[in-house]
């Protein structure tokens, strides 16, 4: 791969390529998040756990990571009622999820061993890339006691759509070469960034949310 | 009466950015979200909350706490909790055993309790899961009124203060679905209250299966009561009393924007719940009506007193209540007196091409006077707006200047009426009784805006009237007439 001057001087005094490539990633990611609370107000599980959720995907693939996702969130859900109606205290019963939660995984891997489920390659999955997954089992939790169900599959559902729309972008070569060699692009996500912070506008859920008001009343 | 622009809307972006930011400061809002610390400031400010029977700091101050002093009902929340999570209402205790009662029905042992207050403690329910202190305090009793509207709860009162003027308020009723809690996510009844009045107008419910979170129907009446009733035009008992208490917190805990939630109680009257640093948008939905043009009427505002600050509000926020009339009726609301757009005749600038140069328009105060037909406008008004003329011409005809009876005046205008609308600006002749006595006088076409409607009409020109313009009951079919306010 050929690389700019700027990137080759980079990439000469001590960056390895695959890192400078997830920097970049990162600083993408941060201003897609920030762009989807902002703007069309998106919640995700604030902004670490969506990036970590796109790098951990783009590791496993979007579909592996998908099931991962699912049996997380799953396993987390049917622990977490079975153990609120146990007494017991608030971090005991997240390490106990924790703990069922490694079960499940584990049980997961053997069912796919045995009967595939057209995810023959999971074996071959790393592992951090699953335990990053995992802890996308402590954000739901944490938003389900908090506020509700509800709410925390919703905050869920936009955290994967931002992750995938992460995924895509780190799994296509030309757009990470792109970005690789294009450093100049992180001061445009600051940019980016400040005016996104300065915004006053309505974001695009503030428009439904309020559709009502600019209504007629006539049908009152 | 204001209408809804996207403009006017508040987004969160704004609200952060507009208000909070600026008009918070953090060592406000660090007690807005402290609520033994607000507590204690309120009380300095003789604003009654409710009574703090424990405060539970430690693990340890839980083990020694003494459950036999504890009345039969009574409040746990957390004092740095957020959007109502971790608070739990006891109803009574039951007999004979170390549990007590919830709203719902569902009994809790004295053992889940102390698990509960251990989470609290942990900071389970706290901003950013800190460590937090447990609350035991006294359970407000709902006043009887207030009480037939909602499902076992406490409805409270939220009313927004900005720069020390009430800007908008609602009332938050507790439903089966929202499990007795005033809050609007889990199924609370939100209804929009008149700030001039204290009356009720919109009442709206959040969908419980819409996806995107925050939406809402519109409902007119209570819902899972055994009886519903209406939920537009109720009157909010000591609307004036509750709006001194809102600006009264704001001044004591200096937060510029503030949301206070206020509830009603059998026995010690309006108690402050809290006071949110960072009120919700909710209540934009509730009054179907934007926060953001009515928060940039006041800003910079100089508001000199609590009831100076009332005043205003109620000036320029008030007349939701005849938007909502109007929206059930399909009636617009005009006041007795009304400032109304008298449009002048149009001029015609070359003759021979007949081009219209521009209709200008003027505002007049008109009364509004069901007592006569026809409108009435004075010869001056008419002059002005471009019939000058009708009146040199209605002089020079040496009319008699009255008339012994209606029938004289009418046999006159059988007689002679033909000749003198010959002017093309007089549609008829008209009878009516001027300083007492009974007189022929022209009747004009002429255009005017009330109330936001253009409207063509005929109008007699006399001299006898205390406004400008009468408007008589013919132009007034579709209006209510609100004989209480004047000019604003």
């Amino acid at each position: 791969m050929e690389y700019s001057p700027f990137t080759t001087w980079i990439l000469g005094n001590g960056v390895p390529s695959q890192t400078l490539e997830l920097f970049i990633t990162i600083a993408l990611l941060a201003t897609l998040v920030s762009i989807g609370r902002y703007i069309f107000g998106n919640k995700t599980y604030g902004i670490y756990a969506p990036i970590i959720l796109a790098i951990a995907y783009s590791y496993t693939g979007l579909k592996y990571g998908l099931a991962i996702t699912t049996v997380v969130i799953f396993s987390t859900l049917l622990s977490y009622s079975v153990l609120r109606r146990i007494r017991m205290h608030y971090i005991t019963r997240i390490a106990i999820n924790y703990c069922i939660l490694i079960l499940s995984l584990t049980l997961f891997l053997m069912v796919i061993d045995k009967y595939g489920l057209t995810l023959e390659n999971m074996a071959y999955i790393p592992s951090l890339a699953m335990i990053s997954i995992a802890a996308l089992g402590d954000f739901f939790t944490k938003q389900y006691v908090k506020k509700s169900l509800k709410t925390s599959f919703l905050t869920l559902f936009s955290t994967i759509a931002i992750s995938a729309l992460g995924w895509f972008i780190i799994t296509r070569d030309v757009i990470s070469t792109n970005l690789v060699n294009n450093l100049w692009i992180i001061p445009v996500f600051i940019l980016i960034n400040i005016l996104i912070g300065q915004f006053k506008g309505l974001r695009f859920k503030d428009l439904l949310r309020f559709q009502s008001i600019l209504e007629e009343k006539d049908n009152a | 009466m204001h209408r809804n622009t996207l403009k006017d809307i508040l987004g969160l972006n704004r609200r952060n950015q507009e208000y909070i930011r600026p008009y918070n400061s953090l060592s406000a809002k660090a007690i807005a979200d402290n609520k033994i610390v607000t507590k204690r400031i309120l009380k300095k400010e003789g604003i009654k909350t409710p009574d703090v029977y424990k405060l539970i700091r430690s693990k340890k101050q839980l083990k020694y706490l003494d459950w036999e002093s504890l009345p039969k009902s009574f409040v746990i929340k957390p004092n740095k909790g957020t959007g109502g999570n971790g608070i739990i209402v006891f109803y009574g205790k039951k007999k004979g055993q170390n549990a007590w009662i919830r709203p719902n029905g569902k009994i809790m042992s004295k053992r889940d309790i102390i698990l509960h207050i251990e989470n609290i403690l942990e900071g389970r329910y706290s901003m950013g899961s800190r460590k937090d202190t447990a609350i035991i305090e006294e359970r407000v009793k709902t006043d009887p009124f207030l009480k037939q509207y909602s499902y076992k709860g406490v409805p409270d009162i939220r009313i927004i203060c900005f720069n020390g003027v009430p800007i908008m308020a609602m009332t938050r009723l507790p439903t089966k679905r929202s499990n007795g809690t005033a809050n609007l996510h889990t199924g609370a009844i939100c209804t929009g209250i008149d700030i001039s009045t204290g009356i009720t107008t919109y009442s709206m419910h959040m969908q419980p299966t819409s996806l995107i979170s925050d939406t809402y129907e519109m409902i007119d009446k209570t819902v899972d009561l055994e009886e519903n009733k209406s939920l537009s035009g109720i009157q909010i008992p000591n609307w004036n009393n509750l709006l001194t208490i809102a600006l009264k917190c704001q001044k004591a805990s200096k937060l510029g924007y503030i949301g206070v939630d206020i509830a009603i109680d059998r026995d010690k009257g309006p108690v402050v719940f809290e006071v949110n640093a960072r009120p919700g948008l909710g209540i934009q939905v509730a009054n179907q009506a934007g926060l953001r043009w009515r928060l940039e009427k006041v800003k910079g505002l100089e508001v000199k007193s609590i009831k100076h600050g009332i005043r205003i509000g109620k000036n320029l926020f008030g007349g939701e209540i005849e938007e909502s009339i109007e929206s059930i009726s399909g009636r617009k609301v005009v006041n007795i007196t009304e400032k109304v757009y008298v449009y002048h005749k149009p001029k015609i600038l070359n003759k021979k091409k007949k081009t219209k140069i521009k209709i200008e328009k003027e505002l007049t105060k008109s009364f509004i006077d069901t007592g006569v037909l026809t409108t009435r406008i004075s010869t001056r008004l008419s002059s002005r707006t471009g019939y000058t003329d009708i009146n040199k011409y209605f002089k020079q005809l040496e009319t008699p200047k009255s008339f012994p009876t209606f029938k004289d005046a009418q046999e006159y205008i059988d007689a002679k009426g033909k000749k003198i609308t010959n002017h093309p600006d007089i549609v008829r002749l008209a009878k009516i009784v001027e300083d007492g006595q009974i007189v022929i006088r022209p009747v004009i076409n002429i255009r005017i805006k009330i109330s936001g409607d253009k409207k063509a009409l005929n109008a007699v020109i006399t001299n006898d009237i205390p406004y400008p313009l009468v408007i008589g009951r013919s132009e007034l079919t579709g209006y209510l007439i609100d004989t209480s306010s004047i000019f604003k």
